[in-house]
């Protein structure tokens, strides 16, 4: 048991610092304290599972202990900026002002081919029409281009433009009334009763989605009848 | 400080279960060693039922843990721990000396490594 327990704890930090070592780009979308205890608990979950032959504590004991370091690590994440950037890493500038920042790359081993790709992905072809281009902690490029290749904003413009964003909230959905969303929005049932009047419907349960947004503006799609 | 106390907790008690695992092991394996060795000392004497009967007392002390040891460590190493129980109670039953030596001596390794198992030490570490 105190095996696999201190063997959990350096299996963990190795794993971690290699994952760290290996770069940003190897790790795409979760950062490395996350892929490590994503992948580990993955592994060990599956093994007691399968072979009856090993005890479940030698798969629960594991599982605990990586817990239990992930937390610890992300309190002490929390609290250090420094032990922060030392297990998750920092951004960092790979294009800036069209340049190519080549040591940044090389330190990333970030190729050139992969960039052009990332770029191209996001509409860019040339490295010239990038102010930054940043390599997140996450393993995503993320490309901001330079202003004369970006649409032109409403304020940039200068034009005078209605604040019409409203963040709609779904009322019923596949023929479920949520009354804590009718309440939030301040409307009641005989409200409703009335919107589904509107549109000859009796019942929520005819209704597949409704939603309404902070103008009280409503969205409403009927239930398909069932073939 | 609070939120670093409950992963600190569990760490340390992990940690304090598997010391005191270790300590568990260590002395009941010792105590059927050292049943397993009297045995064998009697059995060389010739005292036959005398070896017999260290050996019952041992195998039932030893049964009475299997549910523990079954939880804690391979099930493969308590199942071949068992079966040289078994060969070693007949070979007594049919007072085979040469037979019976060898398998509590093979017992008796089988119980230290069942203990070492589960030791805290570089070498199983590693």
């Amino acid at each position: 048991m105190i095996t696999a327990f201190v063997r959990t704890v350096i299996l963990y930090v190795l794993i971690t610092a290699g994952l760290r070592l290996l770069g940003k780009r190897q790790i795409a979308q979760l950062e490395p304290v996350e892929l490590v205890l994503t992948m580990m608990i993955s592994d060990l979950a599956t093994v007691p599972m399968q072979d009856f032959g090993i005890p479940l504590l030698a798969g629960i004991i594991p599982i605990l202990t990586l817990l239990s370091l992930s937390m610890l690590l992300s309190q002490l994440s929390l609290r250090s900026l420094r032990f922060r950037e030392l297990v998750c890493g920092s951004p960092t500038v790979l294009i800036r002002n069209g340049q190519v920042q080549q040591a940044a790359m090389a330190k990333n081993r970030y190729t050139l081919d992969e960039l052009l790709e990332e770029l191209r992905q996001q509409g860019i072809t040339s490295v010239a029409d990038v102010k930054y281009a940043v390599l997140e902690n996450s393993g995503q490029l993320s490309v901001l281009p330079v202003a004369a290749q970006k649409p032109p904003t409403a304020a940039q413009l200068e034009l005078e433009v209605k604040d019409d964003v409203t963040l709609p909230l779904v009322l019923i959905n596949d023929g479920r009334l949520l009354r804590k969303n009718l309440t939030a929005r301040g409307l009641d049932e005989n409200w409703l009763q009335k919107e589904l009047k509107k549109r000859r419907l009796s019942s929520p349960r005819q209704v597949f989605l409704l939603t309404v947004d902070e103008k009280g503006s409503v969205f409403c799609v009927k239930k398909e009848a069932a073939e | 400080m609070k939120r670093f106390l409950p992963p600190l907790a569990v760490l340390a008690a992990i940690l304090a279960l598997s010391l005191w695992n270790a300590r568990v092991m260590e002395s009941q394996t010792s105590h059927l060693r050292s049943q397993l060795l009297q045995a064998q000392e009697l059995a060389a004497a010739e005292n036959w039922p005398g070896a017999e009967n260290v050996l019952a007392d041992s195998y039932a002390d030893w049964t009475s843990r299997q549910t523990y040891l079954h939880i804690v460590t391979e099930h493969d190493a308590v199942d071949d721990a068992e079966a040289m129980y078994q060969r070693a109670q007949a070979f007594a039953a049919v007072r085979e000396t040469a037979e019976f030596q060898a398998e509590i001596t093979d017992l008796r390794d089988q119980l230290r490594l069942l203990s070492e198992m589960e030791a805290c030490s570089i070498r199983n570490i590693l």
